[in-house]
């Protein structure tokens, strides 16, 4: 017991220190809002200043250009479980990992793009291996990443048709066979209790 | 032999065979299935002569989807899946995406599990760094090394094998701590698999042996005067390109930027080893190799540590019998063999995540490639290609 509540007085000062992190790095890329759960920190910025937010937390020492890809927000969905509360605005967010080579800062930017004019400014002019990420957001979204010379497809077959990772793509498999997952792990009347795993070792 | 000089005069001589010959553009495909490509990967190169102006790696050979595959499964199931992406490196993948869904669900494994973690993890990166060190000097012209190598990751796999049950897809770790006995009994009464008997004693004999293996690369391949004339000097990362594109793991440690995410994130207890990160600052095919072969000496004096402290008590915690994770999201990366490979969980509470975003070590090494070859000879292709060491599932997931 005296264990787990001093390592949970040290993750709350981690956290503390996480929240200044986090508030500094708002106010370093001009972020609208932010969230820090879980150690990882989410930097929201408006669309139009995703390049210099970019390059102010670059330049800032996050210098690591970790990945880049997107998420489909959407309330009918094709694949996977809608979202909670059913009513969530249908978009995507596009974020960004820059990290420290030095520490273990990192921040998430996160841009909403409308379903409706889908397309934002490319970071290729700030870091050079973004252009696969784009690549690969823009066959798997339908992204159009305005200045990236090269946006053909990545893993796709030319011919391809359609944006695969867009919650509005039916997968094929689960189409001709519905998901068996579902049965497995219902909920049955006896599973109340938890697991109480004997495994003491040796 | 007739040659036309500028002023129109006609000379016969033989002097024209020592004028230069003009080696205009050609376009070369090498793969997708080519012995030096470690997998299906395609290369386009402009070559003129031996030099390369411009290539272009074509992946996706081996695209399978994950990221949406993932979006259909729970988070058990999913685990089964992640074991595929580097198979070199089975272990190793599953290790962040557990400890991401333990943070998210506040479930914390014991710590006799987390030590195996560590101790598999390690034996994981040793096994993937033997490949590395067997493939490596044979595409350079050197065969020995591989069957030094491929012999001593024997002894490694199978202790892996002895633990887990499966060579390269162990799908051991289960979300709290390591799996249940295979067998009958019900779920709930289920006892956790723990290590096996004389796994200790042989894991000792295991290291002991594997030191004996990086004398021998020493004394075969370290000093080897071909082996650095062709790595030497060849395919330079500098710590700009590291930044650039997100290079990792001992590529990145190659070149001087000396991050280790097993530093940085306590997402396994290694804080309390004590082990060295080695960097060399050339970045060439070299320092590659070298860093490498160092890292696997640091890896077994991690495995020497944790397998003589290993602490007894449970190998799994409570865990409910249907997992609902949280809304919520996170993002856990790991130190895997190739470099940081990290999962981006979007949670919207429920069995099966909303998204997952996987990071992959091999798909930013990749990506640097063209830079490397730019203006340089097509024989060293096979040298930067190799030093790279990526496995095309992890680029292409």
């Amino acid at each position: 017991m005296t264990d787990s509540q001093s390592e949970a007085g040290v993750e709350s000062t981690n956290d503390t220190t996480l929240t200044d992190y986090a508030t500094v790095m708002a106010t370093t890329v001009g972020a609208s809002s932010w969230t820090a759960d879980h150690g990882t920190i989410r930097l929201l910025v408006d669309r139009s200043n995703w390049v210099s937010a970019v390059e102010a937390a670059s330049a800032s020492g996050l210098k690591f250009f970790s990945f880049l890809s997107a998420i489909d927000w959407a309330n009918e969905v094709e694949v996977g479980e809608g979202v909670a509360d059913d009513a969530v605005d249908e978009r995507y967010d596009l974020f960004c990992r820059l990290s420290s080579t030095t520490s273990a800062d990192a921040v998430h930017l996160v841009t909403s793009v409308p379903k409706d004019d889908a397309s934002i400014a490319t970071l290729t002019g700030l870091f050079a291996g973004a252009a696969w990420h784009e690549r690969e957001t823009a066959e798997m979204f339908g992204i159009d990443f305005v200045g990236n010379s090269n946006l053909t497809k990545l893993y796709l077959p030319d011919e391809f048709e359609g944006h695969p990772l867009r919650k509005s793509f039916p997968l094929l498999a689960r189409e001709i066979k519905p998901w068996p997952g579902t049965v497995d792990v219902e909920d049955k009347p006896s599973t109340t209790n938890v697991e109480a795993d004997a495994g003491a070792g040796e | 032999m007739s040659t036309l000089d500028q002023s129109g005069t006609v000379h016969i001589s033989d002097a024209s065979i020592s004028v230069e010959l003009e080696t205009p553009g050609m376009t070369l495909n090498i793969g997708p299935q080519h012995p030096s490509t470690h997998g299906v990967l395609r290369l386009v190169a402009q070559v003129d002569g031996e030099r390369v102006s411009s290539l272009e790696p074509m992946i996706g050979y081996m695209h399978r989807g994950y990221e949406k595959l993932v979006e259909v499964r729970n988070y058990a199931q999913i685990i089964t899946l992640i074991n595929r992406i580097d198979w070199t490196a089975g272990y190793a993948n599953e290790v962040p995406f557990v400890v991401a869904v333990e943070r998210l669900t506040e479930i914390e494994a014991p710590d006799r599990a987390q030590y195996i973690r560590v101790i598999l993890t390690e034996m994981t990166r040793i096994s993937a760094h033997l490949l590395f060190l067997s493939s490596f000097p044979l595409e350079l012209g050197a065969s020995t090394p591989l069957m030094y190598a491929v012999r001593d990751r024997e002894y490694v796999l199978e202790l892996l094998e002895s633990v887990t049950g499966g060579r390269f897809h162990p799908n051991f770790n289960r979300v709290g701590g390591v799996k249940p006995v295979a067998g009958g009994g019900s779920t709930t009464k289920k006892q956790s698999q723990d290590l096996p008997a004389g796994f200790i004693a042989a894991t000792n004999a295991m290291v002991k042996r594997l030191r004996g293996t990086c004398v021998t690369f020493d004394g075969l391949v370290t000093g080897n005067e071909v082996f650095l004339a062709r790595t030497k000097g060849v395919g330079i990362i500098t710590p700009d390109h590291v930044h650039q594109y997100g290079i990792s793991g001992p590529n990145a440690r190659a070149s001087g930027v000396g991050f280790d995410v097993r530093k940085h994130e306590a997402y396994l207890p290694y804080d309390k080893f004590d082990f060295a990160i080695p960097t060399e600052t050339d970045g060439d095919c070299f320092s590659r190799y070298a860093v490498r072969l160092a890292e696997i000496r640091e890896s077994l004096k991690i495995i020497e540590q944790a397998v003589n402290d290993l602490p007894g008590g449970p190998l799994r915690s409570k865990v409910p019998r249907i997992l609902k994770v949280p809304a919520g999201e996170i993002y856990v990366r790991g130190e895997n063999p190739k470099g940081e490979m990290g999962y981006y969980i979007v949670s919207e509470g429920g069995r099966i995540p909303y998204r997952v975003k996987i990071r992959t070590a091999s798909y930013s090494n990749l990506a640097v490639l063209p830079e490397l070859m730019n203006g340089a000879l097509l024989p060293d292709l096979v040298a930067i290609l190799g030093s790279l060491d990526f496995v095309l599932g992890d680029v292409d997931r």
